[in-house]
């Protein structure tokens, strides 16, 4: 194994989708978090707080994804 | 993978590496129509839209003064996009945007939860091709509005906003043409791509894992009662791939009725 580098492609696709997934990670909490605070001020909101929390997770997590498909087309190629 | 899997020695190699990932996703073809080759994938995709179209010709067949149970379902499945994505994000214009994003919206649900069905258990959404297209489709509608309703007005101040200070107006055009012209369909068709491919790997692994280790209890003994655990876990990720199914059909719908609102309404 000493000096395989071969070996060492596959694990590092997984540790750049690791670094990549830390980002949108606390992303997606902070959307989230803060819209369960805006449920609870204000419920009869609930609707399009749900939706717009949905539409923020999406944008959010795309970064995240992107990574994943790239750990794919790093470990094929 | 499961089949590659079972051919290997359970007993001497600790990790049995599949051949390939693709192997889960790429299928041979089944049977050729006059030069057309249809695979599991290209079926399963005419299956989905005959699924559809058969679900709203039975829901709708007879409009009754009070629907049946079946025809009520159908209905509030329309009255949601209909209010619940084209009217509350569009506007009073979303009526017209109803039909593309009903059959958009509908056609993903069930190519999503195709994942989850028993005996077919593939997501056709899953095959770049179908998410690609779609978005494609959402970006040309979306830039055609942009165009028709703006004139080159939507190009110009996307590059050259005349809200954002004159100092920051290159720097703020450069990262909206980028996202609005790019990004955009980019990240519509990949996210639906990955959250699908993501499911149907995590859901194979740990069920086929879980039926490889239980398979071989007579074989290396106790040590394959952890084959219990994973199909337990698989058993959940069941669950909560039912619920990603179903969000990502609606997400991808919403995110259209987004852009083409921000395509009417580009003033704001």
């Amino acid at each position: 194994m000493e000096g395989n580098i071969e070996a060492l492609t596959g694990a590092l696709s997984l540790v750049g989708y690791g670094l990549g997934a830390i980002g949108p990670g606390i992303g997606v909490g902070i959307v989230a978090g803060n819209a369960i605070t805006a449920m609870a001020r204000q419920p009869e909101m609930q609707g399009t707080i749900r939706t717009t929390m949905f539409l923020g997770i999406a944008l959010t997590e795309a970064l995240a994804l992107i990574g994943f498909v790239l750990f794919f087309i790093a470990s094929a190629g | 993978m499961i089949l590659a899997a079972e051919s290997c020695d359970v007993v001497n190699e600790v990790i049995c590496a599949p051949a390939n990932v693709t192997e889960l996703f790429e299928f041979p073809t089944i049977f050729t129509v006059g030069g057309l080759e249809f695979s599991r994938s290209s079926v399963l995709m005419l299956f989905a839209a005959f699924v559809v179209l058969a679900l709203f010709y039975f829901g709708l067949r007879q409009q009754r003064l009070v629907p049946t149970k079946f025809g009520v379902a159908i209905e509030g499945a329309i009255g949601f996009v209909r209010d619940g994505i084209g009217r509350d994000v569009i506007g009073p214009e979303g009526a017209r945007y109803t039909p593309y994003l009903l059959a958009m919206f509908s056609f993903l649900l069930v190519g999503n939860l195709f994942e989850v069905t028993p005996l077919i258990n593939f997501p056709v959404t899953s095959r770049m091709a179908i998410p690609a297209f779609l978005s494609l489709t959402t970006y040309l509608i979306f830039m055609f509005l942009g165009f028709a309703r703006n004139n080159f007005r939507y190009l110009i101040d996307t590059v050259w906003p005349k809200a954002v200070p004159v100092g920051l107006r290159w720097l703020v055009g450069l990262i909206e043409l980028f996202s609005i012209f790019l990004l955009r369909p980019l990240t519509l068709a990949v996210r639906l791509f990955a959250n699908m491919v993501a499911g149907h790997l995590m859901l194979s692994l740990l069920l086929g894992s879980g039926v490889v280790f239980l398979a071989a209890v007579p074989e290396i003994g106790l040590k394959g009662s952890i084959g219990l655990f994973w199909f337990a876990l698989g058993l959940f990720m069941f669950l909560l791939e039912l619920v990603v199914s179903v969000l990502q059909a609606y997400i991808f719908t919403l995110l259209t009725a987004v852009y083409i609102e921000s395509s009417i309404h580009f003033e704001h």
